[in-house]
């Protein structure tokens, strides 16, 4: 690139920034994303665009279709923050020393049941990771999934369990402390 | 008396905005079968599930804009960014042009130290210079495919060496590393090392499902391992890839990269035997490519459209579409274009029985590349002029042509598979027993095992 092309193209990229600042704004907006959070993922589609400013051919589009899957990665990122807190959280009910035998049998019934509800392929993922406590890489091995796979296939189960149990919540009322 | 979260706190702790510690506290809450609490989440799942599906997004943006209500801060941040983004092109350019002198330095030295240069001189630590490599391995490709693959182990090693940090981040680095290994597997693949190029494709792959790769680099990778299933065969998993990438590309706004795409896509059809499909498909691509900013690709979607009307038996057609696309060609100019021209005037000739026509035309394209050592190619119009003979029942000139094509392959040590189909047609030639089903069954094969040296011929099945 010449040095005289260059303020041309600096200017070109600013003036796409300021056309497509609106719509950002509205994007963001919809997406609920807190402005603080905004930075990062605005820095990050910027640099990408720049790295790949030859390849774009729209780039406007680009940065609109780029900043809104990185969206919905943040609401994923955000999310998955609550099925570690569920599952942690149920592996931890599941764990509870103190609790006495009917007690412990119960519970175990009624994570079950939770279970159960769920779609099958959930079922004995979840069951071998609250009965057995296997871990992701374990889970693959013992399900026969990739382990570049599993993580997502967990997520996903843990998401269909967290739906249910926040719904429902883990123990029925005649096993409340 | 039990201490109910407020309301703002469910919600931040359903769209996951809250500590550790205070999920922690939300999520007992809730699994002890607060009813009470459980109602009050059970309305704000809405919001972000209608996040996950886009389709659903789209429709939604357009109706409501008035009704959102847009916070001050973001004006406040997007400035912030934009004032930060001539320094950040600025630093690009500056490194893009060193490393430019790097690959250059590089490039003088034997592969050995090329390695040692990388491995050991922090100048050679440049994520622009990755980068390069990954660009020019790309460029090489077809030319000098062990230059390409060289090129591209060099951006592995280098890759491995750079932090996120040094490449702007997580997840720019990731979407590097994706992109590197896609490539090596790619070159591999155009070096006809089908196991080399899974081998590094599955690497490229393992690092979509990290999440941290862009959409722009999972279309590419997600592209490169569609052509390697293509040439291993695979075409349904080809296609699927291809749909993958087709759906990045829409959301991404990049109309002429989804053309690229469905061109591409035409292929495995077309090599899968779905004329029909592969038509409709390069119909489409039509429609999303530019002719004016690409007008290669737009070329090639039509060449490739009359060569597929031709072949379904459509030759009126193909030939209308052939007249209207000659100034095409003409315009573009260059030597090989204007031999595909002239090849695939032969083959809708051929279609339309004009076969005087088809002769001529496929005597000057053989003798054509020919004369510029593309052997193969010269080997391709040879077995098109075949199919002329074996159509006007010249016997003697069948066994000629056949005869000089095997004499080409043997000279040039040409893979054994396709010299075996070449020896079938001779030997069948020699005994006058060619029919254009023959012909054409070579043709097939050798056109298929061009990139692909493992195929094998069977002349019965």
């Amino acid at each position: 690139m010449s040095a005289l092309d260059q303020p041309q193209v600096e200017a070109s990229l600013e003036n796409l920034l300021r056309d497509v600042q609106p719509r950002l704004k509205v994007l963001f907006a919809r997406y609920r994303i807190p402005p603080q959070d905004t930075e990062d993922i605005v820095q990050q589609a910027l640099l990408a665009l720049i790295y790949q400013r030859q390849e774009v051919r729209d780039p406007a589009a680009w940065m609109m279709g780029t900043i809104r899957n990185k969206c919905l990665l943040y609401w994923r990122e955000q999310r998955r923050k609550l099925y570690d807190a569920v599952d942690a959280a149920v592996l931890e009910f599941m764990a509870e020393p103190k609790a006495p035998d009917q007690e412990e049998t119960d519970l175990r019934r009624d994570l079950s049941h939770a279970i159960e509800q769920l779609p099958e392929r959930c079922r004995s993922l979840l069951a071998l990771r609250y009965r057995q406590g296997y871990e992701p890489p374990e889970l693959a091995e013992r399900m026969g999934y990739s382990p570049s796979s599993i993580n997502k296939i967990t997520t996903r189960c843990l998401a269909a369990l967290t739906r249910h149990l926040v719904a429902t919540g883990l123990l029925c009322e005649d096993n409340r402390s | 008396m039990i201490d109910h979260p407020t309301p703002d706190a469910l919600e931040q702790f359903i769209l996951g905005q809250l500590s550790t510690t205070e999920t922690r506290e939300i999520a007992f809450h809730l699994l002890n079968g607060c009813s009470h609490c459980q109602q009050a989440t059970s309305t704000l799942w809405e919001p972000t599930d209608l996040f996950e599906d886009t389709a659903v997004f789209e429709d939604v943006v357009d109706v409501a804009e008035e009704e959102l209500e847009i916070e001050d801060g973001y004006d406040a941040v997007l400035d912030r960014v934009f004032e930060t983004l001539a320094a950040t092109e600025a630093d690009f350019t500056a490194q893009r042009l060193q490393a430019q002198g790097l690959l250059a330095e590089l490039t003088q030295v034997p592969a050995e130290r090329q390695h040692l240069l990388v491995t050991n001189s922090r100048r050679f630590r440049s994520r622009a210079l990755c980068d390069l490599l990954v660009e020019e391995s790309h460029e090489t490709g077809f030319q000098d495919p062990r230059r390409a693959v060289e090129l591209s182990r060099l951006a592995v090693l280098l890759v491995d060496l750079l932090t996120p940090k040094e490449c702007g981040g997580e997840d720019s680095y990731e979407s590097l590393r994706a992109r590197v290994w896609a490539q090596l597997g790619n070159a591999h693949r155009i070096h006809s090392d089908l196991e080399e190029a899974e081998t590094a494709l599955n690497v490229a792959e393992e690092l979509l499902a990290t999440g941290g790769v862009g959409l722009f680099d999972r279309a590419r990778v997600l592209a490169l391992l569609a052509s390697l299933r293509r040439a291993q065969e695979q075409f349904a998993d080809a296609l699927q890839l291809f749909d993958r990438v087709v759906l990045i590309y829409k959301k991404l706004g990049q109309w002429n990269l989804l053309g690229r795409t469905l061109l591409q896509k035409s292929l495995v059809c077309g090599e899968a035997g779905d004329i029909e499909s592969e038509m409709t498909l390069l119909r489409r691509a039509l429609d999303f490519i530019d002719p004016q900013n690409d007008p290669r690709l737009f070329l090639a979607a039509r060449h490739n459209l009359i060569h597929a009307l031709n072949e379904s038996g459509r030759s009126r057609e193909a030939f209308a579409l052939l007249f209207h696309s000659r100034p095409l060609y003409l315009k573009m100019g260059d030597r090989m274009n204007l031999l595909k021209l002239r090849w695939v005037e032969g083959l809708v000739a051929a279609g339309l029985h004009r076969l005087d026509q088809a002769e001529a035309a496929f005597k000057e394209v053989r003798e054509a590349y020919a004369g510029i050592g593309l052997d193969y190619d010269a080997a391709l119009a040879s077995l098109d002029l075949a199919g002329v003979y074996v159509a006007q029942g010249r016997a003697t000139d069948l066994l000629r042509v056949s005869e000089e094509t095997l004499a080409i392959f043997q000279s040039r040590h040409t893979h054994r598979a396709a010299l075996a189909a070449v020896l079938a047609l001779c030997s069948a030639a020699r005994q006058e027993q060619v029919g254009d089903g023959l012909v054409r069954k070579v043709s097939e094969f050798l056109k298929r095992a061009r990139n692909n040296p493992n195929l094998q011929f069977a002349p019965n099945s």
